[in-house]
């Protein structure tokens, strides 16, 4: 199978007043598993079908490999689709699902049969070949609905909302097999989440997407750990944004607070902390000073929201059996451990 | 449809499908067919309404006219009161009937299923007749009754009669679509409304039924429109102060050229356009059942035993009465002579005979002429449903409301603007004068019926979610490939329900094809009826030719039926449409 | 299905081309009068078939009005010579030399062809009442003879005919009676039995097949009707009141027939001796304009030729007849099918205030009552206005003639009637009521 970037550059779309789509440019390398991530209304999914060449048509070049395919109609695009429902075709049998891509190509019927078994056998379903999709489980329709598109073998495969229909378990023993699969093809992949955990666990790069804008585009440590700015920080994953500013290499917050930097950013007036970098101890210790005005049991953690001068932190204990940790209402002293946090322009 | 076309795209506008032009070229043959076949020929006759009889000139004269004279507006009165009746009355034959099939397990829902139909395909000349003879002033129940209790009721006399035989032939209208919503409602809602204390009745009429209320007003603004516009139950009950039949008097009376015949037809025209249109404000933004997907209905529950006896009670009564037109043609058909009796004198197959032997080429013609109408109507009411509800055609709504606007048109209207339109275009082929031509009834049935065929194509598509099309798209298979192979295919319940109502319908219609037979080896059925029924010996063979329409219609729907089951069975709980 | 369709237009494609000899008539017959017709004309002339569009005489008028810019009909066969007459005047008949023996020039003093040769009569038919022999046994009535019996209180309700604007024949019944008892006693005379009236009916079938169903225990009827009702096996028998005209039912060959060779050789099979057997055939039963074909008649059948037949029998003018056509037939709807309800209330008051004053002496209601009875047979219009051209004109509008000087409009003259009506009858009821309350 060929293997073909995809190259996206000054998309634009707006329906009426709206700006679904104001401008995207990105690059997504041959053979890379990426995702697009962000809420609904984001945009995300408009970028996808776009990319299939659904919806209203937007201006801008879409191009695979060299060919820009921005013109053309959905079926001379071979980009191959998943739908969030499959959009399995309940009046044919699992193999006619699965054949009907290649029957449009006009192939020959032995080659058809060989490389629709061949799909099948990649999914593990060929022994379902002749069910009809209604006698199938929602797991099994998902594997379906892969066969089906991979089998067209497609230059790109674009997963929209793929495992959103599935129960938790199942979701995560899909995803492993997803990006299993998307290994051994080497199939250039875009997929479409609003859940960060699955972006972080499967893609190689993402995109984080708001407002029809891309907020941040790299690899999920990469955005993990340097947000490029509030609503990356804080979709990806629990931030506090304490607002201030840089000083003799801290960060004085407006609440008064003094925290050391490891490299000093001048300019920088917010700094993201997670929760798992602040700890919590008894008052009158160094550090912080709040109160406890809820918590949380996590299981593996204790979760506090804490008020402080600089509004409220949240903060995550690692629990371990017999402890109890502080009560709601104690006054607490938070330290941080401000080093290598993030600093926001 | 052309997938070799590479188009510009036009930028900044917002077009769902901008690539399309193939759909845009059918969304134009079919305009310029419904222009050539219903718009034109409509307004050619209209258009003389708005005339100066002796000078030809453009005049507002003849409104003046019609408003001031008084049988007119009397008349219009009628009309309405009639509608407005059998609407009333068709509800309360309808309410319960669709009641029971929804809200509980009930092993007579087949029956009440097949109720919905069996009153349409009823001939409209012979139901007439043969309700008259069951019910008439001297019909025999009212017979029976002067017998042993020495007192009649007047079932049939003047607009009751009317009313009566309007609302047992239309009431199915109501039921179909009142079922229909009431099948689609979420049965959450139901469930949300126990939770929070009511039940019973009372929950029927403050949740249950205004939820169903578009599919009722749909089905009731079709029953008020089509007795409003029907013509041959007066005449039939020689009830001549309404409006459609004050039309048909005027234009078709020896001589006259009396333009207050277009007037009228102009009114009914106007009225009914009205009508639906006011029927379609009010159910804009309530459209609440096809919001919920799925949800599998209210949920149903088993009677107890009483209750079972009065269901059972209701729905056999009903059904007695629905079928007395066909119990009554039964006994014209197999009777000799029946005059002034409960019963005929005796029995005779000889009418049956007859009519094999005579009448053949009636039923061959009914057959090629509805089988043809209803696959143009299905093809064409696929084809406007996929414009409609997928593509971003420009004034593509206004395909919709052309096809819809021919409930508004009374068949004799259509019938007299053919004859004006075509009549001297000469065909090729030899096929002789365009206006004579067997070929024009089928477009005349296929106009009438289009829009049941449009209803049911668009109920079908709208349940086939877009990203199935996406899909097939998305894995190489152009615009039109996709339509073949997977809209139409998942649309089959939907077209054949389509395919079915048209075809059962213009089996048995007459106003339009009365006026274009042009000589009787053309004629179908409903005329061979009609024809048969004018002389004294022709009765027993009409009634007899009526029955054989029955079947015809009945076979064919049940079959339909069938496949329809066969075809829902198969994919059950289909995926794609979320539950 | 595209199967079925595609042989059945090939069959009929060469069926067109290959029916060069198709003789099209446009007719108000029955099928079980012209399927024997077509059957014994086929069969006696194998080169033409007879090819049968059924309309009823009005519809049939309008269609060959309609359709004359491109005329497809070779014949119009129906009853009313009043229909022929309209044609006539458009210029939509041909003047054709029509070979027929042994048809005399008249039966019962009316004119059997048109003098200008465009139309035929073919067969006589006279108009009588048809009864229900069962209907008027179960309701213990006498049987109608003459048209004034049916104007008896004892009918009321036992009686329907057809409206004259429906039917070419129910309009020769009428306008028999006007010209026979004059303009102002024949109306009122209608307005008499129409009070007794149960139903008007839209269909001139629709008499026959009430008084056959029992529906209804007289109706007012073309003789054949009648006749082939009771060869059907019907309890019915007809009656020819005293008072009737016999009229020829005619065939004539259309302007411009495209096959007008063909047109004149089944007028030509019509006429002639096996031709006019063919009326006597059981479904049929008309009178031959043949004598001679009375030979084989079935006993009973009437013969129009022989003195004793309808010895009141009038000579129909059918030159007065086609003056007042639509206004005859506009004035029965406008006064009677229309206003059915009303006026059947102010007979049946005039009925019921003559009982109760039966016997009686009292002047002053006698008086009410006349008043009454003036009140309903008040006519709207004269005789004289009736023949008036530029009134007459109102109801024969027609773009063709735009110079015919009329006065006022259809609808404005028949809503003056409506209204006239309306008030006279409700004012009879009245004083009718007031009548019959009196001791």
């Amino acid at each position: 199978m060929e293997k073909s970037g995809i190259r996206i550059e000054d998309l634009h779309l707006s329906f009426g007043e709206t700006t679904v789509l104001a401008g995207i440019n990105m690059e997504i390398l041959p053979g890379e598993f990426f995702a697009f991530l962000g809420p609904s209304g984001s945009g995300k999914s408009t970028l996808l079908r776009a990319i299939a060449g659904f919806g209203p048509a937007p201006r801008g070049r879409i191009l695979i490999g060299d060919r820009d395919i921005a013109d053309l109609p959905p079926w001379k695009r071979n980009v191959g689709m998943v739908f969030q429902s499959y959009a399995l075709w309940p009046h044919l049998s699992v193999r006619q699902n699965v054949a009907f891509g290649l029957e449009e190509r006009r192939l020959p019927k032995r080659e058809i049969d060989s490389k629709v078994d061949a799909a099948l056998e990649l999914v593990g379903l060929l022994q379902l070949a002749d069910r009809m999709p209604a006698q199938l489980s929602g797991g099994q329709q998902q594997r379906v609905a892969l066969a089906r598109t991979i089998a067209i073998e497609p230059q790109v495969l674009l997963l929209d909302e793929p495992l959103s229909n599935l129960d938790a378990a199942l979701r995560v023993q899909m995803r492993r097999e997803l990006l299993a699969l998307q290994r051994k093809l080497g199939l250039t992949t875009i997929f479409v989440t609003h859940d960060q955990e699955e972006a972080n666990t499967t893609s190689d790069r993402m995109a984080v997407l708001d407002g029809g804008v891309i907020q941040q585009i790299g690899t999920p440590q990469e955005l993990y750990d340097t947000p490029a700015n509030g609503f990356v920080a804080g979709f990806l994953g629990t931030a506090n944004v304490l607002k201030g500013q840089v000083s003799d290499g801290h960060f004085l917050t407006i609440g008064g607070n003094r925290l050391p930097l490891a490299c000093p950013r001048t300019g920088a007036d917010r700094i993201v902390l997670r929760p798992q970098n602040v700890t919590l101890g008894p008052a009158g210790g160094e550090g912080i000073v709040g109160t406890v005005s809820h918590r949380e049991f996590l299981g593996s953690s204790i979760r506090y929201l804490v008020d402080t001068a600089d509004g409220q932190i949240i903060v995550d204990t690692l629990h371990s059996a017999g402890q109890t940790g502080q009560e709601t209402g104690a006054t607490v002293s938070l330290r941080v451990d401000s080093l290598n946090a993030p600093l926001l322009v | 449809m052309s997938d070799s076309f590479q188009p510009t795209r036009p930028s900044g506008r917002f077009t769902l499908f901008p690539r399309l032009s193939g759909v845009a070229l059918t969304g134009l043959l079919i305009a310029i067919f419904l222009m050539a076949f219903l718009i034109l020929p409509v307004m050619q006759v209209i258009y003389v309404a708005f005339l100066d009889a002796r000078t030809g000139a453009l005049t507002l004269q003849n409104f003046q006219d019609f408003f001031n004279t008084n049988l007119f507006r009397e008349s219009f009165v009628n009309s309405f009161y009639v509608s407005a009746m059998s609407v009333v009355f068709a509800t309360i034959i309808a309410l319960p009937l669709a009641y029971i099939t929804t809200r509980f397990t009930f092993a007579g829902a087949a029956v009440i299923q097949s109720l919905g139909f069996i009153p349409l395909i009823m001939p409209p000349f012979v139901g007439a007749v043969a309700m008259t003879l069951l019910f008439g002033r001297n019909g025999s129940l009212n017979l029976l009754l002067d017998q042993y209790f020495g007192f009649k009721i007047p079932f049939m006399e003047g607009l009751n009669g009317v009313i009566f035989v309007q609302s047992l032939h239309y009431f199915p209208f109501i039921l179909i679509n009142l079922s229909a919503s009431l099948r689609n409602i979420d049965r959450s809602m139901e469930e949300a409304a126990q939770n929070l204390g009511s039940s019973g009745l009372r929950m029927f009429r403050r949740i249950v039924f205004p939820l169903a209320m578009p599919g009722y007003l749909a089905g009731a603004a079709l029953v008020f429109i089509k007795v409003f516009d029907d013509l041959g139950t007066p005449l039939l009950l020689n009830v001549n102060n309404m409006l459609a039949p004050q039309a048909y008097l005027r234009i078709t009376g020896v001589g006259i050229n009396d333009p207050m015949g277009y007037v009228i037809s102009f009114i009914l025209v106007a009225f009914s356009v009205f009508a639906l249109w006011v029927s379609l404000l009010f159910m804009r933004g309530k459209d609440y059942a096809t919001v919920q997907k799925g949800g599998g209905g209210l949920a149903k529950r088993d009677l107890s035993q009483r209750e079972k006896v009065l269901a059972w009670g209701v729905i056999l009564f009903i059904l007695a009465l629905v079928l007395s037109p066909h119990f009554g043609l039964l006994l014209l058909a197999f009777g000799t002579i029946w005059s002034f009796s409960p019963l005929p004198d005796g029995f005779t197959l000889q009418h049956f005979g007859t009519v094999f032997t005579q009448s053949s080429q009636y039923i061959w013609n009914t057959i090629i002429y509805a089988g043809s109408a209803a696959v143009i109507d299905v093809i064409l009411g696929t084809a406007i449903a996929y414009i409609v509800l997928r593509s971003g055609l420009i004034g593509r709504k206004w395909l919709d409301y052309m096809a819809t606007a021919a409930l508004a048109v009374p068949g004799v209207v259509l019938g007299i603007g053919y004859l004006r339109m075509f009549h001297g275009v000469e065909l090729p082929f030899g096929l002789g004068q365009m206006s004579s031509f067997w070929g024009l009834i089928i477009v005349a049935l296929a106009v009438r019926r289009l829009p049941y065929a449009l209803r049911a194509c668009m109920a079908a598509l709208q349940q086939v979610a877009l990203s199935l099309e996406e899909a097939a798209e998305s894995l190489g298979a152009t615009k039109s490939s996709t339509i073949r192979r997977i809209v139409v295919p998942l649309m089959t319940g939907g077209i054949l329900a389509g395919f079915v109502t048209s075809f059962a319908t213009a089996a048995v219609e007459l106003s339009a094809t009365i006026m274009l037979v042009g000589r009787s080896s053309d004629a179908p059925l409903a005329y061979g009826i009609y024809l048969f029924m004018q002389s004294p010996s022709g009765r027993g063979a009409g009634a007899a030719l009526g029955i054989l329409a029955v079947v015809i219609v009945a076979l064919g729907t049940y079959l339909s039926q069938r496949i329809i089951e066969k075809d829902r069975n198969r994919r059950a709980a289909a995926p794609g449409t979320d539950h | 299905m595209r199967k079925i369709l595609l042989t059945t237009a090939l069959t009929l494609i060469a069926g067109a081309a290959s029916a060069a000899d198709k003789v099209v008539v446009v007719t108000s017959f029955p099928k079980d009068l012209t399927d024997p017709f077509k059957a014994a004309f086929e069969a006696a002339n194998p080169a033409y078939e007879l090819e049968v569009v059924s309309r009823n005489t009005n519809a049939s008028v309008s269609y060959l009005q309609e359709t004359r810019g491109a005329n497809t009909t070779d014949l119009f066969w129906a009853s009313a010579p009043d229909a022929f007459e309209v044609l006539k005047a458009e210029g939509l008949l041909a003047a054709v030399d029509v070979a027929a023996e042994g048809i005399p020039d008249s039966v019962g003093g009316y004119p059997i062809n048109d003098p200008a040769g465009m139309y035929f009569g073919f067969a006589a038919s006279g108009y009588g009442i048809m009864y229900n022999t069962r209907y008027v046994e179960a309701n213990n009535l006498p049987i109608a003879k003459e048209w004034e019996d049916l104007m008896r209180p004892e009918y009321n309700g036992h009686v329907a005919m057809s409206s004259p604007s429906r039917s070419g024949t129910t309009h020769l019944t009428v306008e028999t009676v006007l010209q026979g008892d004059g303009w102002d006693a024949g109306w009122a005379k209608w307005k008499w039995i129409s009070g007794n009236m149960s139903t008007v009916t839209e269909r001139s079938f629709g008499v026959p097949d009430a008084v056959n169903s029992g529906s209804t225990g007289f109706g007012i009827v073309i003789d054949f009707f009648g006749l082939a009702s009771k060869a059907s096996g019907f309890p019915v028998e007809l009656v020819y009141p005293s008072l009737t005209a016999i009229v020829p039912a005619n065939i004539g060959v259309i302007e411009n027939a495209p096959n007008a060779e063909g047109a004149k050789a089944f007028v030509e099979y019509v006429l002639s001796p096996e031709g006019q057997q063919v009326l006597l055939n059981p479904a049929i039963m008309r009178l031959p304009v043949n004598p001679a074909a009375y030979e084989t008649a079935p006993e009973g059948f009437p013969n129009p030729f022989t003195p004793e037949f309808a010895p009141g029998a009038i000579a129909f003018d059918v030159d007065l007849s086609g003056s007042r056509y639509t206004l005859v037939n506009a004035l029965f709807d406008v006064m009677i099918t229309y206003r059915m309800d009303d006026l059947r209330a102010a007979v049946a008051a005039v009925q019921q205030a003559e009982a109760a004053q039966e016997g009686k002496d009292n002047a002053e209601a006698k008086a009410l009552i006349a008043e009454a009875r003036a009140l309903v047979e008040a006519l709207p219009i004269t005789e004289a206005e009736a023949s008036d051209p530029s009134f007459a004109g109102v109801f024969q509008i027609s773009r063709d003639k735009p110079d015919v000087e009329v006065v006022g409009r259809q609808a404005e003259v028949e809503q003056a009637w409506d209204a006239f009506a309306v008030a006279n009858y409700a004012k009879a009821k009245e004083l009718a009521d007031q009548a019959a309350a009196m001791n």
